[in-house]
């Protein structure tokens, strides 16, 4: 039976359940990626060559390298992005390109050139985007996985945060009815389509990747399920949007692109407000919270609100809450989890890391739900 | 004299440090980072090696505490006394490692609350019962892996 989601991702849930089976993932080398590249540059780009091509560090579900291209006597630097054959997400590169496309001139995001939606030529799907310089965190923040407790500290905490505020409002205020956008369906069908559509989507992933069965977590799906709220005027969201998913100059303190669309969809706004809140993704000096480490989250709602003109329902903030801690859940406990179990994953030992995180985000749900406002 | 399992650990980690790591080229950096966590993994498992055992046995000591709470609610609704039986039945199997006795009890735990979610007076009933203990099993369990720095609240230090 079809999942009552958006069609393509009912689509990407069906085809992924015939990957499950296939034989461990070997990560790509460089060597054989500036082959890849090369052999790609020849199709697309004749005369081009394809030099300096190195692994990127950090991220936790696709294969990055950067390179440099050399054409008609100018040099560029991509990044080449490509699946593994699981990860900590399930996303498509089709759309991941469409809507950085649809965003360009709108907020700062990187340029896909070229993108290889099928792996006709790669041996998984990939795209290709310019380069952006910057930062995700700064050079005295140490080794910590990117967006996990980053601390910006003063005065770039400053300078970053209505920027932050900005680039949300316009990304929620964006006009995706008239971008071109043909990976995505926009869910009008109801007031509680965008997010039924959105609960049946993580549901199917936790009930396909699950490896144990967490009661709370039974518990918070059924809930999700019963207390769907309306949504009448779905908005693009980003899905990850977060310290450590933009990159900033640290010199200036200036965003230089927002990163990581691949999860994002028409839906709620409520559902990127709730994500970035989220403790784990904050930080804790001297007795204060910050959510992704920009203010605390009173503060950080209004500066949402005064950007936006979006007014935050509470009661919706509330209900993306419970749902991000699940969401979260599903990512680190389910999906990381089996990938790693399949060994279909590049980063294996990484994903069993995060793993850990897993009983956070059920303490999480069960708080939240023996709240007043989950009765 | 044999090699205790400290002792060959000890020996895998200063080789990953001190030999391993150097010798990576300076762009590798996939490689850097995997060394590194393979490392802190490995230094974690080291400190929980002893109380490992104890830890699993205390996992399904929960899970069976939380089911066997379950099975006093009671109202029964019809359609469930199946998933309830399957649940009872789950506790006295007694065969298997505590972590595969836990998940037999997951599993019927789940079936249980998928068969209850019609019942509105009955499935209130389950759930105030499993989320004070599922959150306080969760709890121990942020504490069990504090040390893998995530988590402000219980990262050592």
């Amino acid at each position: 039976m079809s999942i009552d989601t958006e069609p393509q991702l009912a689509a990407m849930l069906e085809a992924r359940k015939a990957r499950r089976s296939l034989p461990p993932y070997i990560p790509q080398r460089d060597a054989d990626v500036a082959k890849l590249l090369q052999g790609w540059f020849d199709k697309h780009e004749p005369s081009s060559t394809v030099a300096d091509v190195a692994r990127m560090g950090g991220g936790a579900s696709k294969e990055q390298f950067v390179f440099t291209l050399r054409a008609r006597g100018s040099e560029r630097k991509y990044v080449l992005r490509m699946d593994a054959l699981e990860g900590i997400t399930e996303t498509s590169r089709e759309r991941e390109y469409e809507i950085l496309k649809a965003f360009q001139g709108v907020v700062p995001v990187p340029n896909p050139v070229w993108l290889d939606a099928n792996a006709d030529h790669f041996p998984t799907p990939a795209v290709i985007m310019e380069f952006v310089d910057g930062v995700t965190k700064p050079q005295t923040d140490g080794v910590t996985v990117t967006g996990l407790g980053t601390v910006l500290g003063d005065p770039l905490r400053g300078v970053i945060a209505p920027q932050f505020y900005d680039n949300l409002a316009k990304i929620h205020t964006f006009d995706w009815a008239n971008a071109d956008l043909p990976s995505f369906t926009a869910p009008t069908g109801d007031p509680k389509q965008p997010t039924r559509w959105l609960i049946a989507f993580w549901k199917e992933l936790l009930e396909q990747d699950a490896v144990t069965r967490e009661p709370v977590l039974r518990l918070a799906t059924q809930w999700l399920e019963d207390n769907v709220p309306d949504c009448e005027h779905p908005c693009v969201v980003h899905g990850d949007y977060r310290t450590g998913n933009y990159l900033f100059d640290e010199e200036s303190g200036q965003i230089t692109a927002v990163l990581d669309w691949e999860m994002s969809y028409l839906g709620d706004f409520h559902a990127d407000l709730g994500w970035l809140l989220q403790p784990v993704f904050g930080s804790h000096l001297d007795g204060v919270f910050r959510a992704s480490d920009i203010a605390p989250p009173d503060e950080v709602i209004a500066g949402y609100e005064a950007a936006s003109g979006n007014t935050v329902d509470r009661a919706k903030l509330h209900y993306f809450t419970v749902f991000n801690a699940w969401k979260s859940y599903i990512l680190v406990s389910a999906l990381g989890m089996q990938a790693a179990r399949t060994a279909h994953n590049h980063q294996d030992v990484l994903l069993t890391f995060l793993a850990a995180t897993g009983p956070m985000f059920v303490d999480d749900l069960a708080r939240l739900l023996m709240m007043e406002e989950s009765r | 004299m044999n090699p205790s399992v400290d002792d060959r650990l000890n020996s895998v980690l200063r080789a990953l440090e001190t030999v391993v790591l150097p010798a990576l080229p300076e762009n590798a950096s996939l490689a850097q980072e995997q060394v590194m966590l393979a490392m802190g993994q490995l230094q974690i498992i080291q400190a929980q090696r002893d109380a490992a055992a104890g830890y699993e046995q205390e996992e399904l000591d929960d899970i069976a505490t939380m089911a066997r709470a379950v099975l006093e609610v009671s109202d029964v609704p019809e359609g469930c006394s199946d998933a309830r039986r399957g649940l009872a039945d789950s506790l006295e199997k007694e065969d298997g490692y505590p972590r595969e006795r836990s998940e037999r009890i997951r599993e019927a735990l789940d079936a249980l609350l998928i068969a209850a979610h019609e019942d509105r007076s009955y499935h209130r009933a389950l759930t105030d019962v499993i989320l004070p203990l599922g959150q306080k099993r969760a709890v121990k369990d942020r504490g069990w892996f504090g040390m893998m720095g995530f988590d402000a609240e219980y990262a050592p230090g």
